[in-house]
Order: structure tokens, then C-alpha cells, then sequence
């Protein structure tokens, strides 16, 4: 890559990356505002402490336990098939994106069958995981 | 290169921003209990102010004066971040949300939106919005209290599970406009009324209202809070200002999500009879605000009405709607889309194609109701809602 074309890739680079900026400022702005609005009533609210306002609210009972228990939960499942999905997206959103100026009469069927590929594959995937029973919430 | 110019504009809009999403926020507590009232015979605030109107102000006066309780169980640090993160990431995804036109002309350098030109808005916004569970999750795990854990556990499968139909009818907007940018996908769906996305695309707009409501955490998506089964959810041990913030992120969601539905398939500030020759005065300008904001106005009322006509759902049909419904749907229309696309037919073949499936699935449904109801004895529903209570944890 010549030197030049390097220099004005990075000011295109460069320049992208500017239109972030407010964002930068409002991020500060809006962290500011959570901060205030945090910190304002501890000023001028009172304060009573009791014990059984410190007490973990569980309709009135006394609570029992602790709330650190492990938990059987059938999100591991779930995780990994969005996953699976999320990279599948990852993948369109760029197809999505660019599809106007890639697709010609030559590439067009080519781009189809790649797609319909990609999204075949994750629904024999999700047919499987179906079959499974990993979207079964209910106890038979 | 940072100059006044490039400053002031940003001022305005995030001065615009910061103080009528709090005080819409307030408002709109204020107009959902009216509609409900409406809905329900009843009255609805009426003492504070003319017909109630000042309700609002009161309370948020009454936020800032009620005390701060601490709990002594609870994880001190994580406890007081988790609101912060929760406000902070639904203001931070309305920066690159245009609030009022922006193609129309530069209106002396100022743009009605925080950050314009940003090439990959919408993916911006998914990511930044979908960091919110990171606040009800931590919310609800240093809260120290079960109702807390299992509305925040609750509330992360909620956010992934809808997350991947959400992503999914955003395709078709992006490749029609072959951008992310949200500025230039309204600009491409101007000047008529058929150019407006919903049309030839009416499976996606509904998947995407759907799917974005989830992301609300609203009726009938509010499984992480539902008072009937675990108090208040992720917020049990949250009250006063604490208790807002998580609350204004909320409504602050609920605003992005209506001008998003009206910014990516209604057109935004587009509307047939407002054309080009309009723009270039200030009146043609504020007319164009008006009909953006009315049609946001129209999809936050469709909202607020939503949550007191439908009845919440179950754990698992919750579940069974994005894993069992919108994604199979997704795919297919995902298929169609493709196929009109890069096959270069017309769009509006995407339109007959969504029809039939949703006349499909319609008829599909309403043929396994039947089946069901005629076949499941009595005994049978009985256990089924003996288990319920179970399946969200298990």
C-alpha cells in the first residue's frame, strides 16, 4: 500500500471517528445527570434508620434463607443458541448493508445461495435444538 | 477543530434531550394513569393542578424528598451502579435517534439529533440498548433478596430471547436503504405514502414492535417485575430516587422504541402533501416536527393502551412467543427478503408473501386452539397451572 493511499485511509479513519465525539460529550452529560440525581436526595432527604426497613422484603415474613442459592436455570441452552443466531446476524447485517452494490446479474444467484445456505444451516440447527426439547419450559 | 460552531448545536440538542426525556418520563407515568383510569371507569389523578395536570410535578418533588434507604444485606457498590447503568445506556441509544427532521435543511447548523452522521447507527443502538440487562442483572443480584434474583434472571432471558427477532426485522430496512444510518433511512422511505417501509415489509414492523416492547420489560413483556409473582421484581429493594432511575430508563426505552417504529417503517417526519417546497421555511420545518411528533405521540398511546387491554403472559409462553413464534417467522421472511433482494423483483412482492404467512399462521393458530381445547380434559389443565408457578426458575 503506497504511502499516500495509507495517509488518506487514516484520515477517513480519522474522520469517522469524529463523529463520535458528541457522543463522548453526552456520555459525560448524561453520567453527570445520573450522578446528581443520586446524589441530591442524600442531601435532602431524611434519614431513619430501622430494623426492619434493612431487613430483605419477602411480603412481611421473615426471610428465610439467603438469596445466594444456586439456581437451575435452562439458560445455558439459550445462550448458545443465541449466540448461534447473533453471528448469524452478525453476517447479514453486513449483506444487508452492502447488498445494493454487490448484487449484479452475474454475483446475484451466487449471494442468494449463499444466504439461503447460511440461514438453511442455522434452521436445520434450530430444528434440532427444537427436537431436543431446549425450548420445552414447561415440566410434563 | 472543536470549535463554537460545532459545540452549540450539540448543546441545544442535548439540553433538548436531557430535559424533556426526564419530564416526558414524569408525564407519561401521569397519561398512563388517565388512560387506564379511562379504560378502567375510574377517575384517575385529578387533585394536584387543574384536572391533575401537575400530578407529575409532584412527584417528582416527592422522589428527591423521600429518603434513601439502604439496605443493610445488599452489595453496597453494585447496588447504587445498577440504576446508573440502566439510565445511562437508554439515554446514551437515543443519540443517534434523530428527535425532529434532520434531512430537511440545516436549520442554521442545528440537527435534531445528538450524534449525526454516526455510519452504523442502528447497530449502535441494538448494542448500547441491549447493555441495559446489565443493569437489571446487577440490580437484581446485589438487591439480595430472591424476588430480586429470579425477576433479574427472568429479565436476562427475556433480553437475549428478543433480541434475536429485533436484529432479524431490522434487515430488510437496512438493505432497502442500504445503510444504517437512521437519518438517511428515514430520508429514503420520502416524500409519498408508499415509500413508508411498513408496507412492503408489514411482518417485520409487527416483529420489530413486538420484539422491541419486550426489550422494554412493559406489559405484557414485564415478566422481570410482575407484581402478582415476585413484588416488584428486579426493584424489590429499590425505592426513592433509585427506584426512578431504573424507572425513567424504562420510559426512556419506551421513547426510543416508539420513535424508532415511526423513524424505520412509518416515515418519519415524511407524510404524503409535504413536499420539497415546504421545507425551506421555518413554518414547513415545524410542520414537519408536528407530524413526526404526532405520529410518535399515536404509537406511545398504542403502547400505554396495550399494557391495560392485554393480560400478562406465562414464563413459558413468554418464551415460546420469541423462540417458537417471531423467530421461525424471521427466518422466513428473512428468505423472502432475500430472494426479492438480490433476485432485484419488485418490493412489493415481500408484501404478499408476509400476508400469506401471516394468514398462515393465523389459521395455523387458530386450528391448534381448537385442537387443544376440545382435547384437553379438565384434570389436565389443572396441572398444568399447578406447575406453572415453576417453570420460570427451572
Amino acid at each position: 500500500m503506497s504511502c499516500e493511499k495509507f495517509h488518506d485511509l487514516r484520515q477517513r479513519w480519522i474522520a469517522s471517528l469524529n463523529s463520535y465525539i458528541p457522543i463522548l460529550i453526552y456520555s459525560f452529560a448524561v453520567l453527570g445527570f445520573a450522578a446528581v440525581s443520586l446524589l441530591l436526595p442524600h442531601l435532602v432527604a431524611p434519614r431513619k434508620k430501622t430494623p426492619i426497613k434493612d431487613m430483605p422484603y419477602e411480603s412481611g415474613m421473615d426471610p428465610v434463607g439467603d438469596a445466594r442459592k444456586p439456581l437451575d436455570i435452562k439458560f445455558y441452552l439459550i445462550a448458545i443458541l443465541f449466540l448461534l443466531f447473533d453471528v448469524e446476524l452478525l453476517f447479514l447485517y453486513p449483506w444487508a448493508v452492502a447488498n445494493r452494490s454487490i448484487v449484479t446479474p452475474e454475483t446475484k444467484f451466487g449471494i442468494l445461495i449463499a444466504l439461503l445456505s447460511l440461514s438453511g444451516t442455522l434452521f436445520l440447527a434450530y430444528v434440532y435444538a427444537w427436537k431436543k426439547g431446549v425450548f420445552q419450559w414447561r415440566r410434563k | 477543530m472543536i470549535s463554537w460552531d460545532y459545540l452549540w448545536p450539540l448543546f441545544v440538542a442535548m439540553g433538548i434531550v436531557l430535559a424533556v426525556v426526564p419530564i416526558a418520563g414524569l408525564y407519561m407515568t401521569f397519561v398512563e394513569r388517565k388512560l387506564a383510569a379511562l379504560i378502567q371507569n375510574r377517575v384517575g389523578p385529578n387533585r394536584v393542578g387543574p384536572a391533575g395536570l401537575l400530578q407529575a410535578v409532584a412527584d417528582g418533588i416527592k422522589i428527591f424528598l423521600k429518603e434513601q434507604v439502604v439496605p443493610n444485606h445488599v452489595f453496597k457498590s453494585i447496588y447504587f451502579l445498577a440504576p446508573t447503568i440502566g439510565l445511562i445506556c437508554a439515554m446514551l441509544s437515543i443519540a443517534v435517534v434523530p428527535f425532529g427532521p434532520t434531512e430537511v435543511g440545516e436549520k442554521e447548523g442545528f440537527r435534531a439529533i445528538i450524534a449525526p452522521g454516526i455510519d452504523i447507527g442502528l447497530l449502535y443502538l441494538l448494542a448500547v440498548s441491549g447493555l441495559s440487562a446489565y443493569g437489571i442483572i446487577l440490580g437484581g443480584w446485589a438487591s439480595n433478596n430472591k424476588y430480586s434474583l429470579y425477576g433479574a434472571i427472568r429479565s436476562c432471558a427475556q433480553f437475549i430471547s428478543y433480541e434475536i427477532p429485533l436484529g432479524l426485522s431490522l434487515l430488510g430496512v437496512i438493505a432497502a436503504a442500504g445503510t444504517l444510518n437512521i437519518e438517511s433511512i428515514v430520508a429514503s422511505q420520502g416524500p409519498g405514502l408508499m415509500h413508508w417501509n411498513v408496507w412492503w415489509q408489514p411482518l417485520a414492523a409487527l416483529m420489530f414492535f413486538t420484539a422491541a416492547l419486550a426489550e422494554t420489560n412493559r406489559l405484557p413483556f414485564d415478566l422481570p417485575e410482575c407484581e402478582q409473582e415476585l413484588v416488584g421484581g428486579f426493584h424489590t429493594e429499590y425505592s426513592g430516587i433509585k427506584f426512578v432511575l431504573f424507572f425513567l430508563a424504562e420510559y426512556t426505552h419506551v421513547v426510543t422504541v416508539s420513535f424508532l417504529t415511526v423513524l424505520l417503517f412509518f416515515g418519519g417526519w415524511h407524510f404524503p402533501g409535504l413536499t420539497d417546497s415546504v421545507d425551506s421555511t421555518w413554518g414547513g420545518y415545524a410542520v414537519r416536527w408536528c407530524v413526526l411528533l404526532a405520529k410518535v405521540a399515536l404509537v406511545i398511546g398504542l403502547i400505554i393502551q396495550l399494557r391495560w387491554t392485554l393480560p400478562r403472559f406465562r414464563f413459558d409462553q413468554l418464551m415460546g412467543v420469541a423462540w417458537k413464534g417471531l423467530i421461525p417467522l424471521g427466518m422466513l421472511n428473512l428468505v423472502g427478503l432475500a430472494v426479492v433482494l438480490t433476485l432485484d423483483l419488485s418490493k412489493w412482492w415481500l408484501a404478499v408473501y408476509s400476508l400469506i404467512i401471516v394468514l398462515l399462521v393465523g389459521i395455523a393458530n387458530v386450528a391448534s386452539t381448537r385442537r387443544t381445547s376440545t382435547s384437553n380434559s379438565r384434570s389436565n389443565i389443572a396441572t398444568d397451572l399447578r406447575s406453572a408457578p415453576y417453570e420460570g426458575a427451572s
